[in-house]
């Protein structure tokens, strides 16, 4: 029995260039008590599916299906019960809640509206549901604005919001994605634990494959508004059968594969105003032939695995080319090329208006609130050394990158860049030789200026080039970062997100720098994409020898660049070391919980092994930032007394109160992958 | 998503063809005024006074018999002046006062934004009337004054606009570089900030003549017996009901200014926005 079953869901959207098949012949089913996880790139159209359902797009848009069928009734031209027996947790939960209520109120509205409960009583009800979802504290909490909650919190109260009517479907639109990972770890338990409460079914939008593998029992891989492949998790995983499945998997970085290269798909989605009759897939496919421009079918391989390509049986051993071999050796642990000693920064909140206080008589200025987003940090990179810094937000690693630039002033410590101290106003030297690159595509491109002129700006204000000289070097850059000299009279609006970060790429290496820190610069890409820029930074290292800081809330893609990691909480380095110490035991307790809550794919294993941290924590006291979190607190020297800082090896440094041995005895908390799930490398059968 | 390539020669909008089609046709009548009125402009014709649009006076004539038509011609230089010459003034001094504003946002941006408020907090009205009260009264002081009456509401639509764009990471590439203010201001934000500039700016032109008519309707403008369209809707109130055509024809032409020179604002802000013709096709 299925709770949901989709036949032939096809969607127009009204363009000016024409109609927009934006999907095309979508069929799943959900059973009952099941889970099916929708996986897509962006634009691939799985929001849309969830929004075609719910009856939840414009007038702009044009659906067609055979069936779309909920609980034996059919769902065309009849009212959709969504909030009600479908429930909905969309992505972001910051949008989702309407500041100017009350969360508990927003609870209970599925219930003054659907079930007409009185206000009281659906209130009441709403608290009952938050400490369902796992809230403490939950009659506080209702009575709290969104604006007083954390992103995981909001994230229950939306949750408990979709369970109110107590549905029987709940959608889930990328409900982890803007979380931290232990955050995302939590909600996914939570996901999970209701699943089997409440005999819930759920249809899971993401694109991390990691999260839809915990959570999923089925899968359907959607590519540019079809589904490609479509099977059992596991089976799909172990064996991924389609060649987009195959890229899928083989462009994400693996924490556990250590350094090896990924492989990017290359080129982008179709333009989906133009008929396709063929595979959709067929112009960034390695293994085209001239049968792929014929109407592809979902045939079925057993088992319930299906999968739209004519060639998969041919090519199940057959593995996506690496576009190179593996990286060569290099050269490491070079001369020092920046040395942070101690940097500090304390940002103190409130105007003199709000610091006025009139309290007992007379009026006086409050001190301001002050806020250590980062405190005495000490970093050094080497030439030709990649520096991870991974931490949550909040960490303070953003602030921490600009410290090191100078772009804004730090309170204490001090800053030396090839042995020379660096003032706090840096002359161009500095500026030249120590460059960023930011994380957003379109916000780090001036949206009025060609890509010419972008590259163009360094290159004539540190080098003084003009003419054919400028010319000549725009194309040299912009062929560094493996675009064509046709890009350089675009303006950004007309590139993708992965060519935008290229062009931010080519212009931070224009004023050839040293030192390049990169701010979270592949989070917003595209798994695919990701990987192509990933790779092109491991280039430029071994090629031009560039010293890195790279900036990432994603120890995966960490693992796979840095040499070295520096992991950060609430603005102190808790942990810093070669990524192979950092990566095993001894630990931090922030690292092991930090690796234990990632989602690795093909790992699932690792449920038994979860360290979960406690959502709120009072404010840290005078010693371990950490401490009012820490699973693994000592007692009250952890909120009082700075940590020792132990060296297990050299260079490996711990900050914690437990002793090194009691550290060493930690268990590993990153499993690396059963034989079975190395999908790439080995056949099966 | 399909990638849009660069198309060159883009075609220009057609509210921009349109809008400074009509500006210039009026800048060029305003120019041969005098060679193609029909009359003087401030010849009487007691005879011939309060007379209906007829052949020989195709808009009519006024309380002394002067010819409507021609007074409007010899009115179009000074509304056209006051019209743009304010806007231009506002815009030269409120755009770089928004933009530093925003780029420093400790005390000297506070004291811009404080100054501001004070000047917003006077009638316009009636600080033109200070300013021109402190010296005679002439065409070129009122230009000035409505200019600067209208340098705050620049000055805040130039600062909202930079506060966000400041906040984008390619200010802070090019803070990275160590680029200066003048070059983060006017070389990263200015292109970008054009679009409500603009838009505000031709509003402000209708704001301008209509604010300068009033002046000169206080007296303080241009004064009797020359011609102004202001002026001209001013005098005519007396005789609203027994000669309608003496007011409403320079209503008529200045409200056919005010649309063309809104149309050339839409139509600029659409030619200098380079993503204009992506998300509304061609």
């Amino acid at each position: 029995m299925n709770v949901l079953e989709v036949d032939g869901l096809s969607l127009r959207y009204a363009t000016s260039r024409g109609p927009l098949l934006a999907l095309d012949d979508v069929s799943f089913a959900v059973p009952a008590g099941g889970a099916l996880g929708l996986v897509g790139e962006s634009g691939s159209g799985k929001s849309s599916v969830i929004l075609a359902l719910l009856g939840l797009l414009g007038a702009g848009a044009d659906i067609s299906a055979r069936a779309l069928v909920f609980q034996g009734q059919s769902l065309i031209g009849a009212p959709i019960p969504r909030g009600d027996r479908i429930g909905v947790v969309f992505q972001d939960a910051g949008a989702a809640l309407n500041p100017a209520l009350r969360v508990g109120l927003q609870i209970a509205e599925p219930l003054m509206t659907h079930r007409r409960l009185p206000r009281e009583a659906a209130i009441e009800r709403a608290i009952a549901l938050l400490g369902e979802v796992g809230v403490r504290r939950p009659r506080e909490i209702a009575a709290a604005y969104p604006h007083q909650l954390s992103g995981g919190m909001k994230q229950r109260a939306l949750i408990a919001m979709a369970l109110s009517c107590e549905p029987e479907l709940l959608l889930l639109d990328e409900p982890t994605t803007a979380l931290d990972v232990t955050i995302e770890a939590q909600i996914l338990d939570l996901v999970e634990d209701l699943r089997v409460r409440r005999g819930l079914s759920l249809l899971l939008v993401s694109h991390n494959l990691g999260v839809v593998e915990r959570v999923c029992d089925d899968l359907a891989v959607l590519y540019a508004g079809r589904i490609v492949e479509r099977g059992s998790s596991e089976r799909v995983f172990r064996t991924p059968s389609h060649p987009y499945t195959k890229g899928l998997l083989g462009a994400i970085p693996r924490i556990e594969h250590g350094l090896r290269r990924l492989v990017p798909i290359p080129g982008g989605l179709p333009d989906l105003t133009q008929p396709i009759h063929g595979c959709n897939f067929a112009s960034r496919c390695p293994f085209m032939v001239s049968a792929c421009a014929t109407p592809q079918m979902l045939f079925d391989l057993g088992e319930r695995h299906a999968v739209r390509c004519h060639r998969a049986q041919a090519l199940s051993d057959a593995a996506w080319p690496s576009e190179e071999a593996a990286h060569e050796p290099r050269l490491r642990a070079g001369p020092p090329v920046l040395e942070a000693d101690e940097v500090s920064k304390t940002f103190l909140l409130g105007g003199l208006l709000s610091r006025l206080s009139l309290a007992r008589g007379w009026p006086r200025l409050e001190p301001p609130r002050e806020i250590r987003a980062v405190d005495r940090v000490s970093i050094v990179a080497a030439r030709g050394e990649v520096v991870g810094i991974v931490g949550e937000s909040g960490s303070g690693k953003s602030t921490l990158a600009r410290l090191l630039l100078r772009l804004i002033r730090a309170d204490r410590g001090h800053l030396r860049y090839v042995g020379r101290e660096v003032p706090d106003l840096p002359g161009p030297e500095f500026r030249r030789r120590a460059q960023i690159v930011f994380q957003n595509p379109d916000s780090s491109l001036n949206p009025r200026k060609r890509v010419r002129e972008i590259i163009a700006r360094p290159l004539s204000l540190f080098g003084g080039l003009r003419g054919p000289a400028l010319d000549q070097r725009i194309d040299a850059l912009l062929d560094l970062v493996r675009l064509s000299p046709a890009y350089r009279d675009r303006y950004p609006h007309q590139l993708s997100g992965g060519e935008k970060q290229r062009v931010s790429i080519a212009r931070a290496m224009a004023s050839e720098p040293d030192l390049l820190v990169c701010d979270e610069a592949v989070s917003a890409l595209d798994v695919s994409v990701q990987a192509a820029i990933l790779n092109l930074f491991a280039d430029l290292r071994d090629r031009v020898g560039v010293t890195y800081l790279f900036i990432s809330h994603d120890l995966s893609v960490i693992a796979h660049l840095a040499d070295r990691v520096v992991v950060m909480y609430g603005g102190a380095v808790m942990e810093s070391g070669g990524i192979e110490e950092v990566l095993k035991p001894p630990y931090h307790p922030y690292t092991e919980a930090l690796l234990s809550a990632v989602p690795v794919v093909g790992a699932r294993e690792r449920a038994q092994h979860r360290i979960r941290l406690p959502m709120e924590a009072p404010e840290p006291g005078q010693g371990c930032r950490f401490a009012p979190r820490c699973p693994r607190r000592v007692g009250t020297i952890c909120d009082d007394v700075e940590p020792p800082v132990h060296e297990p090896a050299a260079g490996h440094r711990i900050a914690c109160h437990i002793p090194l041995d009691q550290l060493e005895r930690m268990e590993p908390a990153l499993l690396r992958p059963g034989p079975g799930s190395e999908p790439r490398s080995r056949p099966t059968g | 998503m399909s990638i849009a390539v660069a198309s060159p020669g883009r075609r220009l909008p057609a509210n921009l063809t349109i809008g400074a089609t009509l500006v210039a046709l009026f800048i060029v009548l305003a120019l041969l005024g005098p060679l193609i009125a029909p009359y003087p402009f401030d010849q009487f014709n007691v005879r011939e006074r309060l007379s209906a649009p007829n052949l020989a006076h195709w808009l009519g004539t006024d309380e002394f018999g002067r010819d409507v038509l021609s007074r409007i011609l010899a009115g179009a230089p000074y509304s056209l002046l006051m019209g743009f010459g304010a806007s231009a003034i506002s815009l030269a001094l409120g755009v770089p006062l928004g933009l530093v504003a925003a780029y420093y946002r400790g005390i000297g941006g506070e004291l811009i934004m404080r100054g501001v408020d004070v000047m917003i907090s006077v009638p316009p009205i009636l600080l033109g009337l200070l300013i021109l009260a402190i010296t005679e009264p002439s065409l070129w002081k009122t230009i000035v004054a409505v200019g600067l009456v209208y340098v705050p509401i620049m000055t805040r639509v130039t600062r909202s606009v930079a506060l966000g764009l400041l906040g984008e990471e390619f200010v802070e590439a090019g803070r990275a570089r160590g680029e200066s203010a003048f070059y983060i201001l006017f070389g990263e934000i200015l292109p970008n900030a054009w679009p409500p500039i603009i838009v505000e700016t031709s509003l402000r032109v209708t704001f301008a003549i209509l604010l300068g008519s009033a002046l000169s309707f206080l007296g303080l403008g241009a004064q009797p017996p020359m011609s102004e369209w202001g002026l001209m809707i001013a005098e005519s109130r007396p005789f609203i009901e027994q000669a309608p055509w003496i007011g409403l024809a320079p209503g008529v032409v200045l409200c056919i200014l005010l649309i063309s020179v809104n149309l050339l604002g839409e139509g600029l802000r659409e030619a200098l926005d380079p993503t204009f013709s992506a998300r509304y096709g061609k």
